[in-house]
């Protein structure tokens, strides 16, 4: 047996703001230009790839977040085994990129997910992210690429005060300092 | 507590919490609400420090951020100590400990106030002149000359404090809470507008919140009542955010400003602990509204710098605000109305005023009248030309202006005062406006500069607008909000405003005086010490500009940036060169518009998050086994692996001597990966690197050189043929990024006809290479399914393959020269698949190597580091490359620059190997390198890139660039170094195994 | 600090973007035809504008695209910007 390891493996409290680590999750990167490309992951799916910039679309098992207009995150709702990456990756594969519309990579351990909840969410974020959350907050669903300390992040509005937040395992460890050490003068 | 100095007032100051606090080491005591300006003058204390030239004694002249002598040092901890703030904004709290600065031994005895007695010698640019020769001696005088300057102390350890950033977004930035910037908050809170609005203080109201006066009245009320009303009102908008003791310091283009929230510099010192210090907010704005207002001039005649000498505005804020007397016996000095409503609140207070002196003819406002009534002494069409009293003011001398105003007539005559209120008028605080771009007109009228033309989406507002008047400023604001706001607000339209309005108006920049100037110190600069004099001798020295002027006479340079100052000094330069002010224009108001601490700048970027660190997932393992790590970009790679006692060099030694006998392990996982898709994959890569990709079988890898579009190397690595359309790119580590936007750049700008995909793998997979002879059996033993023969899994070439289930990646690819294996699995099994492959390893003695073997290894096989070995002037030809550059490529990146003429010369530098003639000799990385050693001077030929000592060859090997070099091999060279100058030859780079055998060991 | 209007992403701080010099300068189809004179045309003379530029820029940390700005270099005034391949809408 191979032992798993995520980057984080905590959570934690503070005033109106709560931490996790959500893993292990899927997570595939979709690219296409085609309309052959939509119709096909439609259908294997049943969620089509949001066109219009920011947004998301998903159903109870998964969310596929806009990036660019020929590129997608894909990421499932619930931790899921290694199997399922497995199977729906090939799936995918075979049906996208060997077909060649488009392209479909792994990168469930490329990002790591957090899931930050609380009223002070957003106030935790302005301290490191030049984005302007002001509509964002009451958009469910809305998305952004942007910089939390000058790392790299992809966050998904999942609710009311609650997010979903993607960024690079590599630099997880210190975006994870980083929230905990602000989270302290809230 | 001088008792007779507070008069009972406790609206804004609360007294009855009495606070303790500490100034030059005595023991004061002042109340809750109080500055430590407003304390000091309370316990009677004008004097607080000494000029920066002449170390007169200075006292508090002001009330706010435009002070420029009470600037004290704050704190006696040597990590805490803040020098520079300013008395006037340094809130009152238990604890507090205070300094004055710029004196020694003493702010009543200084020993540098000879200064003042030489100070004829002393003129402007006295110190350029006088230091300038001979040159090497600068460092003399500097040495002196910094000591008796004395800019406060700086800490002498880290910070204790927090800092932090926060970003705001805003629909309406108010900067400023005067009455004009309420009045714009409310209107566009009220709106649906997110607003915010930020002042300095700590309470809103600006002045209007202390106005007291008949002459100034809403509704039948005080101007006072009436704001304190719209004060509560805006507790009620819920789209109105309020920061007090925010000061904004810069106004960037596209509506972008910071500003400094002091968030615990009012507490005590027990309740300050634990908490973020200053904040430094970075707002976008969609509209900025400024409502900054202005600021009093003050008044340049001789000895205008005297303790005891405040502006005329802000002894009205210390009696009416504070409850504190700046004195019991006051005289007025002005050329303006504002000063009598001092004298009127001074009356009010029970504090005999002398006279006013007033430079106009007579004038009849209904403020003037209202101090005639209450019996006030008015001298019109008087000037003051000298004061008396060393450390406070203790007389006047006053005398009649002639008709033009260009000389005194008449008698002399004193007054007796203990302080001296000066009025010269009112300057716009414009500077956040030219911060950010804006243009400044010059109104003759008031002699005062107003914003102009601003490509940003702003607008100023009040007296920072030139509105001046109670009714003009309500008025004007409300219809500039309308407009800019595109709004209609009726609820100021039916004010009954009452005001006194200015009548006359006369403005002499430098008042004249019985004595000629030479005999004169009128001071413009109060904190660089410079004079009328000065300004006038720059001018006659042939100084035009007012930025030269500025510069030679350091007018306006101090920590205040010539708040006070600038108005004047722009005066006399343009009345003496004879030139309209407007024409003149002014020096660059830069940012901050007040000191920042560097704590704030930094914010959290302090300490381990100084900067990014980005992590391996088989980090935690290298740190588990002690292993020394070293910054490769922003990574943390492990360096080596030193066992106990050993040191650095002994440690490589052993880690490259181990993956050459018998086994060694890299976490290699920092390489950059990129993900390559698509039918045109196989044609983008023939277009990006040097070699040729389309017939690469798949299942095979392939090294492959990445040049610049001038022809120099840029990156380098193995990309492997993972199906009909699918390839993974490697790169070097620093490189990944730039790698990944350079080929997006050329997908999507030059070859939009591509259908190839990339993405970014870098973090999926973890990368652990085993090396060695042994390599083999410890795969074998992991991966036990897995056919390891040369035929099946040769040289360059990939497998499929799985690991307990898991899925991988294996290369059989080599960057050692050894039989070598990179697995590439799913990050969160890296861990433990480089913990399975240590175990597997340990009857072969595997031994776990970092970056500094790694050079090593490679170095003997002569590949090169790129970035290292290269610099961005190397083409492959220089590197001894030439297989690698494909002729029957039509086109790839940098091709055509590869037989530029510059490209193609013999004498380039070029990539050799080097031998020392010691074997035990190793050079150093960027020593130069000579082919003669007894000419002066001499032609570097190149230098050294790589260098070590190679423990499976037993000598120093070396890696260098040489001009010709290729040419060269056997010759003879030198490395010159300080002590000695060692020999070398020049070789061929690869050092170890020139036919590679041990690849298929 | 730019504010910034990715053609693609909407407004953003201008930390999240690149700058990638001069816009429209097309790489050449058949370099090897060129002399050296015409190929160091291409590679290293760029206008360095006091007025109105055409630039590139990259929303690096953003959705990665590549696009064009119309931008006034003496007072950092963004006119415009637009996609790649598109023709700059103002000049």
């Amino acid at each position: 047996m191979l032992n798993y390891n995520s980057p984080i493996n905590d959570q934690k409290e503070y005033s109106e703001i709560r931490i996790t680590e959500v893993e292990p999750i899927i997570k595939l990167n979709l690219r296409g230009k085609k309309r052959d490309f939509m119709t096909k992951i439609g259908k294997e799916l049943s969620i089509i790839p949001p066109s219009d910039p920011n947004t998301s679309s998903g159903n109870e098992k998964f969310n596929i977040l806009w990036l660019s207009p020929d590129e997608w995150i894909l990421y499932s709702n619930d931790k899921s085994d290694l199997n399922n990456t497995n199977f729906l990756e090939e799936k995918l594969f075979n049906e996208v990129s060997k077909s060649k519309i488009g392209s479909i990579t792994n990168v469930s351990d490329h990002w790591t997910m957090l899931n930050i909840k609380g009223k002070n969410t957003f106030d935790l974020l302005s301290t490191g992210c030049p984005f302007n959350f002001n509509d964002f907050k009451n958009t469910k669903g809305a998305v952004a690429q942007t910089l939390v300390n000058h790392i790299d992040v992809i966050i998904h509005n999942k609710d009311l005060n609650n997010l979903n937040l993607f960024v690079r395992r590599s630099f997880a460890n210190h975006l994870w300092s980083w929230l905990n050490d602000s989270s302290r003068f809230f | 507590m001088s008792k007779n100095l507070r008069i009972t007032n406790d609206k804004f100051i609360d007294q009855t919490s009495r606070i303790s606090f500490k100034f030059d080491g005595k023991t004061l005591y002042g109340f809750k609400g109080d500055t430590l300006a407003s304390a000091l003058l309370a316990n009677n204390i004008h004097l607080v420090g000494r000029s920066f030239k002449y170390h007169r004694p200075r006292g508090i002249m002001t009330c706010g951020s435009e002070e420029p002598n009470a600037i004290v040092q704050v704190g006696n901890d040597a990590s805490m100590t803040e020098p520079n703030t300013r008395a006037t904004e340094i809130e009152l709290y238990e604890g507090l400990v205070a300094s004055s600065q710029n004196c020694w031994p003493s702010v009543n005895f200084d020993v540098g106030a000879v200064n003042n007695f030489f100070s004829p010698l002393i003129p402007a640019a006295f110190y350029y002149k006088t230091f300038m020769w001979p040159a090497s001696f600068w460092e003399k005088y500097e040495y002196f000359i910094r000591k008796s300057a004395g800019l406060g102390r700086s800490p002498t350890e880290p910070d204790k404090d927090f800092y932090d950033h926060r970003y705001l977004h805003c629909d309406v930035l108010v900067i400023g809470g005067g009455i004009s910037g309420i009045i714009a908050a409310k209107t566009a809170a009220q709106n649906n507008l997110n607003t915010v609005l930020i002042d300095d203080k700590n309470k809103l109201g600006g002045t209007t919140l202390f106005q007291q006066n008949e002459c100034f009245k809403i509704n039948n009320t005080y101007s006072s009542e009436w704001l304190k009303k719209e004060i509560e009102s805006l507790n009620l908008l819920q789209n109105l955010t309020i920061k007090t003791r925010t000061t904004l310091a810069a106004y960037h283009s596209y509506n972008y400003l910071l500003a400094r929230e002091n968030l615990t510099d009012h507490l005590s010192l027990s309740e300050k602990q634990n908490k973020v210090r200053q904040r430094l907010w970075k707002i976008r704005a969609k509209k900025v509204i400024i409502s900054t207002g202005a600021m009093e001039r003050p008044l340049i005649f001789n000895n205008n710098d005297r303790p005891g000498i405040i502006l005329s505005s802000s002894i009205k804020k210390y009696i009416d605000y504070f409850g504190v007397k700046c004195g019991q016996k006051l005289s007025l000095f002005t050329n303006n109305d504002s000063a009598y409503e001092t004298a009127v609140s001074l009356n009010k207070s029970g504090v005999t005023v002398n006279s006013v002196i007033d430079i106009r003819d007579k004038t009849d406002s209904l403020i003037v009248r209202q101090a005639e009534r209450l019996g006030i002494k008015i001298y019109w069409k008087h000037t003051v030309v000298n004061t008396s009293g060393y450390k406070r003011i203790n007389s006047i001398d006053i005398m009649k202006l002639s008709d033009d105003g260009n000389e005194v007539v008449g008698k002399k005559f004193s007054e007796d005062c203990d302080c001296l209120g000066i009025s010269g008028g009112w300057t716009p605080r414009v500077h956040l406006f030219t911060q950010s771009g804006g243009k400044l007109k010059f109104k003759d009228k008031d002699n005062v500069f107003l914003p102009d033309k601003s490509e940003l989406e702003q607008i100023s507002i009040g007296s920072c607008n030139g509105d001046f008047e109670l009714d003009s400023i309500i008025k004007n604001s409300v219809e500039s909000i309308n407009k800019f706001l595109n709004i209609n607000n009726n609820d100021y339209k039916n004010l009954e405003i009452v005001c006194s309005k200015e009548l006359d108006k006369k403005n002499i920049w430098l008042l004249p005086s019985d004595k000629p100037l030479g005999k004169t110190k009128p001071f413009l600069d109060f904190q660089n010490d410079s004079t009328a004099s000065d300004v006038k001798l720059a001018l006659r020295e042939g100084f035009k500009s007012i930025e030269h002027v500025k510069r030679y006479t350091t007018t306006g340079m101090g920590t205040d940036q010539g708040k006070l100052s600038n108005m004047h000094a722009l005066g006399i330069i343009a009345e003496t060169a004879g030139v309209k002010m407007g024409e003149l224009g002014t020096t660059t108001f830069r940012p901050p518009y007040t000191p920042l601490t560097f704590g704030t700048i930094v914010g959290r970027n302090v300490g381990e998050f100084f900067d990014i660190i980005r992590k391996t997932p088989i980090h935690d393992w290298h740190e588990e086994n002690k292993a020394e790590f070293e910054n490769v970009g922003q990574w943390k790679r492990a360096w080596y692996y030193p066992k106990k006692n050993e040191s650095m060099h002994e440690a490589v030694q052993r880690e490259s001597k181990a993956a050459r006998d018998s086994a060694g392990m890299l976490d290699a996982s920092t390489l950059g990966k990129i993900d390559i898709q698509g039918s045109d994959a196989s044609e983008f890569l023939n277009r990006v690197y040097t070699n040729a990709w389309s017939k690469l079988e798949i299942g095979k890898c392939r090294y492959g050189l990445m040049l610049n579009e001038d022809g120099m190397v840029y990156d380098d690595g193995v990309t492997t043929r993972l199906g009909e359309n699918h390839y993974i790119m490697t790169t070097t580590t620093g490189g990944a990024a730039n790698v990944l936007s350079k080929l997006e750049d050329y997908l999507q700008t030059e070859w939009p006809e591509l259908d190839v995909y990339l993405t970014s793998v870098t973090d999926q997979y973890a990368t652990v290479s085993i090396c060695g002879p042994n390599s083999k059996k410890i795969l074998s033993k992991v991966i036990p399914d897995l056919d390891l023969s040369d035929k099946e899994f040769p040289h360059m070439s990939f497998k499929n393959a799985s690991i307990n289930n898991v899925k991988c990646r294996v290369m059989r690819i080599s960057f050692t020269g050894e039989h070598s294996y990179e697995i590439n699995i799913q990050s969160s099994y890296g861990k433990s698949v480089w913990e399975k492959c240590f175990e597997a390893g340990k009857e072969f003695n595997i031994t776990p190597y970092g970056t500094e073997t790694m050079h090593l290894l490679r170095a003997e096989k002569g590949f090169i580091i790129t970035g290292q070995d290269t610099d961005g002037t190397m083409t492959p030809v220089d590197l001894q490359m030439d297989w690698i550059i494909s002729k029957k490529k039509y086109d790839f990146i940098g091709k055509r620059s590869l037989y530029r003429s510059d490209t193609i010369r013999d004498d380039r530098k070029q990539l050799v190997g080097l031998i020392t003639d010691d074997p035990k000799e190793v050079l150093e990385e960027g020593a130069q390198i000579v082919s003669e050693t007894n000419k002066q001077p001499v032609e570097m030929l190149g230098h050294v890139t790589s260098s070590y000592f190679s423990p499976n060859l037993n000598k120093s090997i070396a890696l260098a660039v040489v001009k010709n070099g290729k040419k060269l091999k056997g010759h003879k060279m030198f490395v010159p170094m300080k002590n000695k100058t060692i020999n070398v030859t020049i070789t061929d780079t690869v050092f170890l195994d020139k036919d590679n055998k041990r690849l298929n060991a | 600090m730019f504010l910034i209007n990715c053609p693609y992403c909407g407004e953003r701080d201008q930390s999240e973007f690149s700058a990638g010099g001069e816009a429209h300068i097309i790489r050449p189809k058949q370099p090897t035809e060129l002399s050296d004179d015409q190929w160091a045309e291409f590679l290293f003379m760029r206008k360095n504008i006091k007025g109105v530029q055409l630039e590139r820029w990259n929303h690096a940390h953003g959705c990665r695209k590549w696009f064009n700005m119309v931008r006034d270099t003496s007072n950092d005034k963004i006119h415009a910007v637009y996609k790649m391949g598109e023709k700059p809408p103002i000049k």
